[in-house]
């Protein structure tokens, strides 16, 4: 692992401290975690938002195609895929 | 019907188990990204698929040159497997069948047709391969795992219950 240093709000530090005591990890472990888990929240909002495709959210959080549906099903993630595109599709099975 | 596919699709027909009775009807063809994506990870969906392609019931075709796969890639915002799928759809003018917003965006603009998983389901079911009670088990799965909208839910529920298109 390298070592990075960065400025953080007073308020970060308190809210990594505080996750610390309740989850009884050291500061530096629950810093990682919240960063991965920022990642995958936000990769995820991408994929939402129909800016990342569906292999290109399961690459970045290095997951198979397979899990990552599981994962979006859990989570209960809508697929981006319109009202309209579904009509359209009928088109292909005529 | 011949039809390319993303994994997208392949994988949500394999998890509801209706992928082998979609390709007594339709003969399926996959990139080679694509059968890597499917492979991943040994998972019930991933095992069905692999046996599926040493059957034959899926062909893995090569697609490409690099660069136009490259080019879909990077126009579309989508991934290799994607891009994949829809180059060879496009070369064989083939449907692709796929369940991924962004790539189904990149048909639409392309004059691509599409498909999706909910579609297949829909089809078999008028074609009297399912009755309106197993069609609906399979859907209320795939609604879990498509994730699709109410509106779409709603529709193809009811097309399900009543066998029409």
């Amino acid at each position: 692992m390298s070592v990075v240093s960065l400025r953080l709000k007073e308020r970060d530090i308190k809210r990594i401290k505080e996750l610390s005591m309740i989850e009884g990890k050291d500061k530096s472990t629950v810093a990682r975690e919240l960063l991965a888990s920022g990642w995958e929240f936000r990769m995820i909002r991408f994929y939402k938002e129909g800016k990342l495709s569906l292999s290109g959210l399961a690459a970045r959080l290095d997951l198979s195609v397979s899990e990552t549906i599981d994962l979006l099903a859990e989570l209960g993630i809508k697929a981006p895929i319109e009202y309209d595109d579904y009509i359209k599709g009928f088109e292909a099975v005529r | 019907m011949d039809a390319v596919f993303d994994s997208s699709t392949l994988i949500l027909l394999a998890k509801i188990d209706t992928l082998r009775m979609v390709t007594e009807d339709v003969h399926a063809f996959i990139p080679a990204r694509v059968r890597t994506e499917c492979l991943a990870k040994e998972t019930f969906d991933a095992a069905m698929i692999a046996s599926m392609i040493a059957e034959k019931k899926i062909t893995v075709e090569r697609a490409g040159p690099d660069a136009a796969v490259r080019k879909l890639a990077r126009d579309f915002r989508i991934e290799r497997g994607e891009a994949e799928a829809l180059w060879l759809a496009r070369k064989q003018h083939f449907v692709l069948a796929v369940d991924d917003g962004p790539t189904i965006k990149a048909c639409r603009i392309l004059g691509q047709p599409f498909v999706t998983a909910v579609h297949f389901l829909i089809q078999m079911r008028n074609a009297g391969r399912l009755n309106a009670e197993a069609a609906m088990v399979k859907f209320e799965m795939l609604g879990r795992f498509g994730r699709y909208g109410e509106r779409i839910v709603e529709d193809a529920a009811r097309r399900i219950r009543e066998g029409t298109r």
